[in-house]
């Protein structure tokens, strides 16, 4: 399963960051989303997905790894 | 219900969306002001609709238009957008310009308020936290809206904007009769007054600064590296009091208020104390719960939204407490529950504008009751409730909230 963020669309709620710190985190300037490796280890992938159905400007998105 | 009398509604308004609402006024025996617009939803008013009350404004009720009103400033603008109608209302920044001229501020207050600078902030809320509540704690019984819920975050902004402790008493004041008073007048000279204490503090900062925020914004320079306008600086320094204190003091106040009364959500915050995770998933609950906020926006032109004819000038209001329990985005949207797994809720805004401080306010509400349940792990309402201490408007929210608890 890959994740990747939208740019444009983050504006820096940072609750992806709160949810799974282990993918996501945010830059120092603007607080928008920095996800390091998109390769989501299999162990997180439940929590990305929360993160992402969490999001509230709906700036992530999954491909693979199954019924995401 | 239909009016018969009010002045007359604007002739694009049709009949059948008319509703006589009035945001500020909360019925005598309504203890919560957010009841006021959870029982238009009850009512089954149209889901936009327009009151002739406080100048005449649209309201939305569907979570997808309140984002749509947040996200897009091409239709819904934060320029000159007041309820009611206030002009020349200073136009903060950056909150009351649109992209991209928003942009100039937005980005200067950013890397102040992002989750690293957040974080670094933590030790420094949390000594201040604990402080404050020691020396209630011993009490019994506080006011918990005068002794803490109103002085933490503004203490912590005076820190952070470089102001000396010893001005929490004056702030304190200006707050109060800016966030309260009915008056005109007083309100008219209290934002002088504000607005010079501002024009004092930048200036000082430009002569020595330090590391905080207002020696940030005064010393900041524009892509020609000029100076930023000073008024634009001072309006920036206006929005961060305006909108940093009162929303802070009453989400707190809805807080304590609900745990006061609900043992079980008490004992479920406290088995948190040791699962930052779990605890914070609880708060976005309450964050999504008891959302304060009313933002307003203006219709920039003549146009359709949705079959609905919007003028331009027209006002529009986005209550973020309706959007957060619309059913078809929240399952359960009336229950509270602190593990709710998706709950993309609105309390901050969403789009362009969205609350810069949101971290820093979630994290004051934080720490204040991982603080707080660590000395005071049992309190309740206090018996003798002030009358009539709820308010409606822009922010709603609660003037007093006597609390009280045994003492060993």
């Amino acid at each position: 399963m890959r994740v990747f963020a939208n740019h444009d669309v983050c504006q820096g709620h940072a609750r992806c960051e709160d949810i799974c710190p282990a993918v996501f985190a945010t830059d120092a300037v603007e607080g928008k989303v920095v996800i390091a490796n998109p390769e989501v280890p299999a162990e997180l992938e439940d929590k990305v997905r929360i993160a992402v159905r969490n999001c509230p400007e709906g700036a992530l998105r999954i491909s693979g790894g199954g019924g995401a | 219900m239909t009016l018969h009398f009010q002045p007359p509604s604007p002739d694009h308004v049709p009949a059948d969306r008319i509703v006589d609402f009035d945001f500020f006024n909360i019925p005598e025996g309504v203890g919560d002001p957010t009841e006021i617009w959870h029982d238009l939803v009850r009512r089954g008013v149209p889901k936009i609709f327009y009151t002739p009350r406080n100048g005449g404004h649209w309201v939305f009720l569907d979570y997808a238009d309140i984002v749509a009103g947040y996200r897009d400033y091409s239709i819904f603008s934060t320029y000159q957008a007041q309820i009611p109608n206030i002009e020349p209302f200073p136009v903060v920044q950056p909150q009351g310009v649109d992209p991209p001229a928003h942009n100039v501020f937005r980005r200067l207050l950013a890397p102040m308020f992002t989750p690293i600078a957040v974080r670094a902030m933590t030790d420094e809320l949390q000594c201040r936290a604990s402080k404050l509540i020691e020396e209630l704690a011993t009490r019994g019984e506080c006011d918990f809206i005068t002794d803490y819920a109103e002085r933490f975050p503004t203490a912590m902004f005076l820190y952070l904007f470089g102001l000396p402790e010893a001005r929490l008493d004056g702030f304190l004041a200006l707050a109060n009769v800016f966030f309260r008073s009915t008056d005109p007048d007083a309100r008219a000279s209290n934002i002088t007054e504000i607005y010079a204490e501002l024009d004092t503090l930048f200036r000082e900062k430009e002569v020595n600064p330090a590391n905080d925020i207002a020696s940030a914004i005064v010393n900041a320079r524009d892509e020609y590296g000029a100076q930023h306008d000073w008024t634009d600086i001072l309006n920036c320094g206006f929005l961060l009091f305006v909108a940093g204190l009162d929303t802070v003091t009453n989400t707190m106040a809805y807080v304590w208020r609900y745990l006061a009364t609900t043992p079980d959500a008490r004992r479920q915050f406290r088995e948190r104390l040791d699962d930052p995770d779990a605890f914070l998933r609880a708060i976005e609950e309450l964050m999504r719960i008891n959302a304060v906020s009313n933002l307003f926006r203006r219709v920039t032109h003549d146009c359709d939204y949705k079959g609905v004819q919007l003028r331009k000038n027209d006002r529009v209001i986005l209550p973020n407490t309706v959007a957060n329990r619309d059913p078809r985005v929240f399952s359960n949207p009336d229950m509270i529950d602190l593990d709710r797994q998706v709950n993309v809720h609105v309390t901050f805004g969403v789009g362009p504008h969205r609350c810069i401080g949101s971290l820093l306010a979630k994290r004051e509400i934080m720490v204040s009751l991982q603080e707080w349940l660590r000395r005071i792990p049992e309190f309740e309402l206090a018996p003798d409730q002030p009358k009539g201490a709820v308010f409606g408007g822009a922010v709603m929210g609660f003037t007093g909230l006597k609390l009280r608890w045994d003492t060993p």
